[in-house]
């Protein structure tokens, strides 16, 4: 009995806590999609749609008026690219050299390709070298039995 | 012929490395460096209204002296703690040549009026609640100064607490 009523509370309290990164009801979640690709500036890795610092809260603020105003999601990026510079953007813009930082994940896995295929042909050619030949294979297996 | 290969994909990581830890993250270069200084119009606190006026609108004062633009609030504590005495000791100095003008950052009234009576703070001080200011001027976190020149242009900006020496080096530069 003590048991099912420690569970029933165990879950009970469980059940009570409400789910993290929830959008409080006054702001859409339209402004926390736009924030979420923006950076906290105060902050360390946390986006201004998660921080409540005051400077994100602010932001997302600006951004619910800006929408309400009827500004394009592009807009309202580059409304905070112009006071932040790229920075403030969690996905740097495709051009110039952020494509070297777009294409890196393509350039290392090419790399470890080509790695592996060298090392693969390499094994393959060092397999041919010590295979042994049918007459070979043969002479062997007479002597065994001779022996 | 291989050796060289490896040694040089070595010697290119460890010097993107190397090149990386030199870096200090906290040094941040404003997009503003060069460019008009965005105006802004802000209500002033109580103590500075019967000599400047209950409003501070920046474009009224850009092109008369150069600027030091100060943003800070109560609560950032040691830093604006630490350079409010030597911002006031400037302005004291400089009065006349240079306009300081303080920038209350998200704070309560009461504590920046606190804040201010402590250090006995004589340059006009604008009070913005919600921070809009620090957004338009791409600021991270107070304290930052920023220095705009005679013309009007953003010339310098200098996150966390500045010190005497950086404070008298930059309105040297605005100045000339």
């Amino acid at each position: 009995m003590r048991w099912a009523l420690a569970a029933a509370l165990f879950l009970a309290l469980a059940l009570a806590q409400t789910p993290t990164g929830a959008p409080p009801p006054d702001l859409s979640p339209e402004v926390f999609r736009i924030a979420s690709q923006l950076r906290c500036p105060v902050c360390q890795g946390e986006s201004a749609a998660e921080s409540n610092a005051g400077v994100s809260q602010e932001m997302r603020r600006q951004i619910a008026e800006m929408l309400r105003e009827g500004k394009s999601e592009a807009a309202i990026r580059e409304y905070f690219v112009k006071r932040y510079g790229e920075w403030i953007l969690y996905a740097p813009p495709k051009k110039g050299i952020n494509w070297l930082l777009w294409l890196a994940p393509a350039i290392g896995l090419g790399a470890i390709g080509f790695g592996l295929w060298r090392y693969l042909a390499e094994a393959r050619r060092r397999e041919a070298e010590l295979a042994l030949s049918e007459e070979e294979l043969k002479a062997l297996e007479r002597r065994l039995e001779e022996e | 012929m291989r050796r060289i290969f490896y040694l040089a994909i070595v010697a290119v990581l460890g010097g993107l490395f190397w090149w990386g830890l030199q870096r200090n993250p906290g040094e941040l270069k404003s997009v503003l460096i060069g460019k008009p200084a965005p105006d802004f119009e802000l209500p002033l606190l109580a103590p500075y209204r019967q000599e400047w006026g209950d409003r501070f609108r920046l474009a009224d004062h850009l092109g008369k002296t150069p600027i030091v633009l100060n943003f800070w609030a109560s609560w950032c504590y040691p830093a604006c703690y630490e350079e409010a005495p030597v911002l006031q000791a400037a302005w004291e100095r400089y009065r006349g040549r240079v306009l300081f003008f303080g920038i209350n950052n998200q704070d309560k009234t009461s504590e920046a009026l606190k804040f201010i009576d402590r250090f006995g703070l004589t340059f006009p001080q604008g009070y913005d609640p919600r921070g809009r200011v620090g957004i338009d001027y791409g600021m991270y976190g107070v304290p930052e100064t920023f220095f705009i020149d005679r013309a009007g242009k953003v010339r310098y900006r200098h996150a966390g607490a500045i010190d005497a020496a950086t404070l008298e080096a930059k309105i040297g530069e605005v100045l000339r």
